[in-house]
């Protein structure tokens, strides 16, 4: 018996190993710059309703620098295996990355600095890099010879991300010429697009595959993913609409959809874990399930939000817990998963036996991270409630090790998967 | 696993064959590693695929099981598993 067969006949589907990293490390990277832009801004954010400044900055280093560019190395690599139809071309990725990671550099450097043209040439940039990732997902999903439920939400996602965009580009330019009778309500929307819809729909999407995968149950029933894909559909056309024609009860209606697609999703994650083979699911799952907690508790927040119940800070509270909370939390129990497990795919040995993924993981790093992660998360909620900058500070302080911890974590995997090519 | 084990599987003179043909993500790999997991199961098992199930490889090397795939029609694969040799060490 031997392995040389290992990966024969999926390199059709299998990217190089460069392809999803190069995104991963990007992300890890601005994983680190958003929470210290947040610590050294920590005064801005209690009281933050929008505008340019470091808070805007750290905000779009968390969405574009480590939320899209995790997707997007993930799509990139997971969805041609899933769908059974590998990317058309290789060089559309790195394209569509070296697009996005100088133009997220500019464009959060801008927002940063208040420089019009730097937010203007970043965005059009960063919008640019999307562009090329949705017409290489577009054209696999179209081809998709499989998981229809999964490729439906690609679908969701990629509608969604035309619908942020847009808006986005808008907010920009309004910065410099103020055309918008509505710049916050716009903003808004845009956020609550990008997060619940573009982010949204592909965790939603992936985590039906993903995370009976991880802890390996059987694939999930389809009705309740249908379910929640169309309430989550209604939910963002709901607010979306809700917005233009000023109408409440259109607000509320997406609340209301938008708490059953969240419940479709949980009872979803609850049987997969009720169904697992794979009993111990490690620190990873820890904070996935967590983020499942924050994820049903940022749409809370959000009504709290649109009724104006007296929580102090209410606006920063929510935009922290969506972002920082769920998606943050969700993605790096994520990323610490499919890092290894990617990279041991590429990882055959002088053996030609690969390597396995826990031979690829440091855990001291990970236990740090996550140790951080929930303590910033905590401290600098508690720091907006009480409009405490130290406490908000102290809270990014803690991001920051946690960041560094993560990018420990992620170097180690390089180093491992590349000592093991080396010795092949 | 408190539902039945997805796919086919039956015993042939070769060893266990498990036929995950037809399935959808991640029952393949979930079908495979059951019967792994089964008390004295020592191989050799036959599995059936109707795609490359790149992310069973990852999880063989985990558990110590050596594969060999050997490429079929359209796009389809067999592999046949059998445990590592325990390392005398």
């Amino acid at each position: 018996m031997s392995s040389t067969g290992f990966l024969g006949g999926a390199k059709d589907r299998l990217l190089p190993v460069s392809v999803p990293f190069r995104f991963f490390l990007g992300a890890v990277l601005f994983h680190l710059a958003a929470w210290a832009v947040l610590f050294g801004a920590a005064d801005w954010l209690a009281g933050h309703v929008g505008g340019p400044g470091p808070i805007l900055a750290a905000i779009h280093l968390a969405t574009l620098g480590v939320f899209a560019m995790t997707a997007i190395g993930a799509s990139y690599q997971l969805l041609p295996v899933a769908t059974r139809r590998p990317l058309a071309r290789d060089w559309p990725t790195k394209v569509s990355f070296w697009l996005l990671a100088p133009g997220i550099c500019i464009l959060t450097w801008g927002m940063y600095a208040a420089e019009i043209a730097a937010m203007q040439t970043g965005a059009v940039l960063v919008c640019a890099g999307l562009v090329v990732f949705a017409v290489l997902t577009a054209d696999n999903l179209r081809r998709a010879g499989s998981v229809a439920l999964v490729a439906s939400h690609g679908w969701g996602a990629l509608a969604a991300l035309i619908a942020f965009a847009v808006p986005g580009l808008l907010l920009v330019w309004d910065f410099g010429a103020g055309f918008l009778d509505d710049h916050s309500g716009l903003a808004a929307v845009h956020m609550v697009l990008a997060a619940y819809g573009f982010m949204g729909l592909l965790a939603l999407g992936f985590s039906l595959v993903l995370v009976p995968m991880f802890a390996l149950s059987r694939s999930l029933p389809q009705r309740p993913g249908q379910t929640q894909l169309v309430l989550a559909g209604l939910a963002l056309t709901g607010f979306g609409l809700g917005w233009l024609t000023g109408i409440p009860a259109l607000t509320w209606a997406a609340l209301v959809a938008g708490a059953g697609a969240i419940g479709a999703y949980l009872w979803l994650m609850r049987t997969a874990m009720a169904r697992r083979m794979r009993k111990r699911l490690g620190l990873s799952f820890v904070l996935i399930r967590a983020s499942w907690a924050l994820l049903a508790f940022s749409l809370i927040l959000g009504a709290a939000v649109v009724t104006g119940l007296p929580i102090p800070n209410a606006p920063a509270l929510f935009g922290f817990v969506l972002l920082a909370g769920w998606l943050l939390t969700f993605l790096t129990g994520i990323l610490q998963r499919i890092m290894p497990f990617l990279a041991s795919m590429h990882a055959a040995g002088a053996s030609g036996l690969p390597a396995s993924p826990s031979s690829l993981t440091a855990e001291m790093p990970l236990k740090i991270h996550a140790f951080c992660h929930f303590g910033a998360l905590a401290v600098c909620s508690a720091g907006i409630v009480l409009d405490q900058t130290l406490l908000v500070r102290l809270g990014a302080g803690l991001g920051v090790l946690g960041a560094l911890a993560f990018a420990g974590f992620a170097l180690n995997v390089l180093w491992q998967l590349k000592a093991i090519r080396a010795g092949a | 696993m408190s539902d039945v084990v997805p796919g086919r599987h039956w015993l042939a003179g070769d060893g266990l064959h498990v036929d995950t043909r037809g399935l959808e993500p991640p029952d393949p790999m979930v079908a495979v590693l059951w019967h792994l997991e089964q008390p004295g199961q020592n191989g050799p098992v036959i599995v059936h695929l109707d795609r490359n199930p790149v992310h069973l490889f990852p999880e063989l090397v985990e558990r110590g099981w050596l594969y060999r795939v050997t490429p079929e029609a359209e796009g389809a694969l067999t592999l046949t598993l059998l445990p590592a040799p325990k390392d005398p060490a």
